[in-house]
């Protein structure tokens, strides 16, 4: 009887699709073209205004993202807010938010978080840029509802759902330099009671090298041929079907496969830094299943209390390919090995043979309700069930490990004063390993005018992942090799948010201030171990694999970190066709490393940080005829020397960018088209700091690109955005 | 109340449910294990073939093999290109294979081209040494030599000894076994040799080096300290107890000049703060030290643990760490500047030299190899009841 997982979750997702009712369909249809319109749930779970948002919230809307014309996510969050750093990695993307990294960051898609990472590092390559609605991004572990380890905050990708009864189609190609090409197609269907909807992406890029020259061997090599960025290729099909069966009752189930090749470079000669003899493939899946069920009585006009019900599945599958003979260090245990049976052996994969690295499984079911009580009260209250599973045949001491989480939370915003908004949560956790937790949360907002002072306090709880505890393996970075070990011995993480903010959002200016401290506990990274320290099972797969310069890195707690920031941002619209936008962050991170081979403690700055980001644009828009209308943003972003413990800081960069917009053909006719001419990094900076030294910025100069879009509408009611969602939101929320 | 009661249904039932996940099917695992199987065997044959095309070209009956840690820097690749051709003068009748442990440097060294004495770029591919004891195996060569590159008779070495017992013992994939008459006509002839580590033996090995190093450096020796900077093995695994080497060699140099000196990177109370403070009762507390790399060859601890900061000429600047001069991460060079001396490490070209590199130090090995002993008690039959 074959029994994986994936088939335990097929029958899971079918049990649950049969039975199951609700969603949190709440955000797809509010399109704003009004700033002071601009709706937030990230937050608290529930529709606000922006400017009244309990919970401090940036948004990205929808018309930042059009005039934009950002190819990535990495380039939308780098671009359009200050809070963000990016470095690309060879796995995916090393992101920080407030000096932390991608493990302390939640990434959620419609609410629900993203799944799998290889080395700390999400795939943002899973989110297709022409496929989002808008981004709200929720800074420290402020939420009760989505999970007390988003340490660092939440970004909450709102996609665009088709819904409305018609047939619609959209194509968008996107060509630049370095044989870049964003492919995105949307194909939805609204039949009565069911909606469809289909979303393809394909992304490809050559990557590029910004310097040759690479200290390697002692000495500075000067034909390395190590790129700033490798070359890559993915594509993603996504399908959500949508039954409403009943008027106060959504169905929906969705699916998605994605498939990403890293390739790296084929022509080095130095088997000291740029020889690899593996490219790297992922392989993700998600199944979902769901509902949201209206609870009040339509005839009371007050359909606003809900139940949702919402299970998933999720796979992230991690390969080498080999390009070339590859000995590999492996357990050898069966008896078809005979005399070899429980030795280490150096095994060679061949070149057109692929190898699982890591698969990671994840299957989840979210119960929440919301429920508009007396007293100007909303009660949000939920339970969550999480189990990972990780199947790593080399890199885990049995070749799989597992574990489970539930939590329970619940939330009360109480706005009985008008002018005092108070909401509280809390979020107890159960984990497998590490029992209960409770985290409370709190904020506050006063209210005057057109102005807003909010307060929170949010205490973060993160236990040790899969990965942290059991994984092990060797991390060939060009010339340096890690051997990468987990610990079974490590303590959860905790962490104590507090922020204060000032806003003022008028007609045509809006301003915010932020200021925050992040104090975290036992903190979990890798440290440097020596050799004496590499568990003994495992010493012999160390010495045998390794090359001449290993280095051992175990995931210990470290003491405690500290992050302290400011934010800001300013908003101006100059008159009806030109806004402009500022941001600003600051930011100081310390924190303290216990070295147990020296007895001492050590005062460290997190590695990638930086004091200074910041971000600035125009944007401008003008209807010259009913059939054209043109968009131009010109766009600058910055950043200060980024710090790193080993192999140099990064250089302070400033890059500009110009993207145009070209609206051709009257909007609400069957066929619309759009026309995008850009050019990033508009002065051609470039860093051509040597391998394997730090970059501040991995940019390979000027790039030009244009993208083509045609819309095609059938059938779709014209509908007023504005006043259909402003109907809803007062709904929601008056 | 019909919807409230299939809702709760519904919860429970997923309740149940999410829980019933199972690891990886017995089927995943056999295809797994039947792919290891034959990667292993297909591997076989590779090196199999490759000896046996070696030796029908040069029709010798002794081999040779060398096996190193191994590395992936070009002047360490040199090194052992020297090395091989200094055997091959020396064994005119064998075929010298150089293998290496770390299957990383294997895999790389044979996919990157690299440039040879005279900037001619060359492939090379090293063998990994239970592989190519197969192949040499199944040509059947009539006399086999296995020589340790290794420094100190540590864990490495000792690795080397059971690859070779394997060897004798038929320890191969049951399909892919030799032929077992061919094993025990070498254990007979008593045609299996291993030669032992550099410093094997403390009252001929260790004075003979000492020997070696000091016509090399007494001239850097009168003038200032000349230090040798080993790798040693960490307390924990010192197991064969080889880090005694290290202060029996300092003894031996000392007895030509007090002068010299014998560190570690990884050997307790032998690291470069212990050498100093030896200097420091010296009364040493100044002048110039030579900095010299007491390993096979010279990769990433004879440029960064020892160098660092004396090669670079380019602008980033050497890692120190200010807090603990004596941290492992800060060079020998580094530290010894910092404590007002003159370090100075010297180089052969662009690098310092490795052991394998010094003519004389080269020679010890090949003497070892040439007086190697017979593997005794290695082979037992397969097949005990004929």
């Amino acid at each position: 009887m074959r029994k994986s997982p994936f088939c335990a979750a097929r029958v899971l997702v079918a049990v649950t699709a049969s039975i199951s009712l609700a969603t949190p369909v709440l955000a797809q249809d509010t399109l704003r073209t009004n700033r002071l319109e601009e709706v937030v749930i990230t937050g608290t779970g529930t529709l606000h205004r922006l400017k009244d948002a309990p919970v401090q919230t940036e948004v990205i809307s929808r018309r930042m993202l059009d005039s934009y014309g950002g190819k990535s996510l990495e380039e939308i969050l780098s671009g359009l807010t200050a809070s963000f750093a990016f470095s690309e990695g060879d796995m995916g993307s090393q992101m920080q938010l407030g000096g932390l990294g991608n493990s302390y960051i939640l990434i959620l898609i419609d609410g629900k978080r993203i799944h799998g990472d290889v080395g700390g590092e999400n795939d943002l390559g899973l989110i297709d840029p022409q496929n989002i609605e808008r981004i709200e991004i929720v800074k420290g572990a402020q939420s009760a509802l989505y999970g007390s380890d988003a340490m660092a905050g939440v970004i909450n990708i709102i996609t665009k759902k088709h819904t409305e009864a018609g047939i619609y189609a959209d194509n968008s190609t996107r060509i630049g330099s370095h044989n870049d090409l964003r492919q995105h197609n949307t194909v939805a269907i609204a039949l009565g009671k069911f909606t469809s909807q289909t979303n393809f992406q394909l992304q490809r890029n050559d990557g590029w090298q910004n310097t040759a020259e690479e200290w390697a061997e002692g000495m500075v090599l000067t034909d390395s041929k190590n790129k700033t960025v490798n070359e890559f290729r993915n594509w993603q099909i996504a399908e959500r079907l949508t039954f409403k069966p009943l008027s106060d009752l959504e169905l929906y189930a969705e699916g998605s496969y994605y498939k990403k090749n890293i390739l790296r470079p084929r022509n080095g000669s130095h088997p000291s830094c740029d020889v690899y003899t593996y490219d790297l493939r992922y392989n993700n899946a998600s199944a979902a299943v769901g509902g949201k069920w209206f609870l009040s009585d339509e005839a009371l006009g007050t359909q606003r209390n809900y139940i949702t019900l919402d299970a998933d599945w999720n796979k992230h599958a991690y390969y080498y390919d080999y390009t070339a003979r590859t000995y590999e260090y492996v357990l050898l245990k069966g008896e078809e090995f005979g005399d070899l049976n429980g030795e280490w052996y150096s095994v060679a994969n061949l070149p057109g043979q692929s190898k699982l690295q890591s698969d990671q499984q994840r299957a989840m079911a979210q119960l929440k309700g919301i429920f508009y009580l007396p007293a100007e009260n909303i009660l949000n209250a939920g339970a969550e069930y999480r189990y990972d599973y990780l199947n790593a045949p080399d890199r885990t001491e049995t070749g799989t490990a597992d574990d489970w989480t539930a939590a329970l939370y619940v939330q009360d915003e109480f706005n009985q004063l008008g002018w005092l908004n108070v909401t509280a949560g809390l979020r107890l956790v159960d984990n497998r390993n590490f029992g209960f937790r409770l985290t409370p949360k709190v904020s506050a907002m006063l209210s005057a005018g057109d102005f807003r002072f909010r307060v929170g306090w949010s205490q973060g709880f993160k236990t040790p992942t899969v990965k942290e505890l059991h994984y092990r393996y060797l991390h060939v970075m060009g010339s340096s090799t890690f051997f990468n070990i987990g610990n079974v011995n490590l303590n959860p993480q905790t962490s104590n948010y507090f922020s204060a903010n000032l806003e003022y959002r008028g007609r045509k200016f809006a301003a915010s201030v932020t200021g925050y401290v992040n104090k975290l506990d036992n903190m979990i990274a890798l440290v440097n171990v020596p050799v004496g320290e590499i568990p003994p099972g495992i010493t012999t797969a160390y010495l045998g694999d390794g090359s001449d310069n290993v280095q051992a890195r175990m995931y210990k707690n470290m003491d405690d970190a500290r992050t302290y920031g400011i934010d800001a941002t300013l908003s101006y619209q100059v008159m009806k066709e030109l806004t402009l936008t500022t941001a600003y962050s600051y930011l100081d991170t310390e924190a303290h490393l216990y070295d147990a081979s020296k007895d001492r403690m050590n005062t460290v700055t997190i590695d990638g940080t930086a004091h200074h980001k910041w971000s600035a644009a125009a944007t401008y828009s003008h209807t010259f005829c009913p059939r054209y209308k043109l968009g131009i943003n010109l766009s600058t972003r910055g950043s200060s020397t980024r710090y790193y413990q080993n192999n140099g800081n990064g250089k302070a960069f400033q890059i500009w960018r110009i993207n145009t917009t070209h609206d051709l053909g009257k909007s609400g006719k069957t066929l619309t088209y759009r026309l995008e001419l850009g050019v990033d990094n508009i002065f051609n900076y470039v860093d051509r700091t040597m391998h394997p030294y730090h970059l501040g910025n991995n940019t390979s100069g000027t790039t030009v690109n244009a993208t083509f879009t045609i819309k095609f509408n059938a059938g779709k009611r014209v509908k007023n955005h504005i006043s259909s969602t402003k109907q809803h939101f007062n709904n929601e929320e008056d | 109340m019909k919807k409230i009661n299939s809702f709760l249904f519904a919860v429970v039932a997923f309740c149940l449910t999410a829980p019933v996940f199972t690891s990886c099917s017995d089927d995943d695992k056999n295809e797994n294990v039947t792919k290891i199987v034959n990667n292993i065997v297909s591997e076989y044959s590779y090196n199999d073939s490759i000896v046996a095309a070696q030796k029908a070209k040069s029709k010798k009956d002794v081999a040779v093999l060398l096996v190193a840690f191994g590395s992936t820097w070009n002047n360490a690749f040199l090194a052992f290109d020297k090395t091989k051709a200094a055997y091959e003068k020396a064994f005119p009748n064998a075929d010298v294979y150089v293998c290496f442990s770390s299957d990383i440097c294997i895999n790389r060294a044979s996919a990157g081209e690299n440039k040879d004495d005279n900037g001619k770029i060359v492939k090379r591919d090293y063998y990994e040494p239970r592989y190519l004891l197969h192949a040499i195996g199944a040509a059947k060569y009539g006399k086999i030599y296995v020589q340790s590159l290794q420094v100190i008779p540590g864990e490495e070495f000792a690795a080397v000894v059971a690859s070779v017992k394997k060897f004798m013992n038929n320890g191969f994939i049951a399909s892919a076994h030799l032929d077992d008459a061919y094993l025990a006509k070498l254990a007979d002839d008593e045609a299996i040799f291993l030669g032992m580590p550099l410093l094997n033996d403390p009252e001929k090995d260790v004075p003979e080096v000492a020997k070696q190093l000091n016509a090399l450096y007494s001239s850097e020796a009168q003038q200032g300290v000349v230090a040798f900077m080993g790798h040693g093995n960490p307390d924990t695994y010192d197991t064969f107890k080889a880090n005694v080497r290290y202060e029996q060699l300092e003894k031996a140099l000392q007895k030509y000049n007090k002068n010299y000196f014998v560190g570690t990177v990884d050997m307790p109370d032998n690291y470069k703060q212990d050498v100093m403070a030896r200097m420091q009762e010296q009364n040493i507390n100044s002048g110039k030290v030579y900095l010299h790399a007491l390993m096979s060859i010279a990769g990433d601890h004879a440029h960064n643990d020892m160098a660092g900061g004396a090669l670079e000429d380019q602008d980033e600047e050497e890692y120190w760490d200010e807090e603990e001069p004596e941290s492992e991460d800060n060079s020998w060079f580094e530290f010894f500047k910092y404590y007002k001396y003159e370090p100075e490490v010297p180089l052969a070209g662009k690098h310092p030299l490795g052991l394998l590199e010094l003519e004389g130090v080269l020679n010890v090995w090949i003497e070892h190899t040439k007086k190697a002993e017979f593997l005794e008690d290695a082979y037992h039959s397969m097949y005990p009841e004929e």
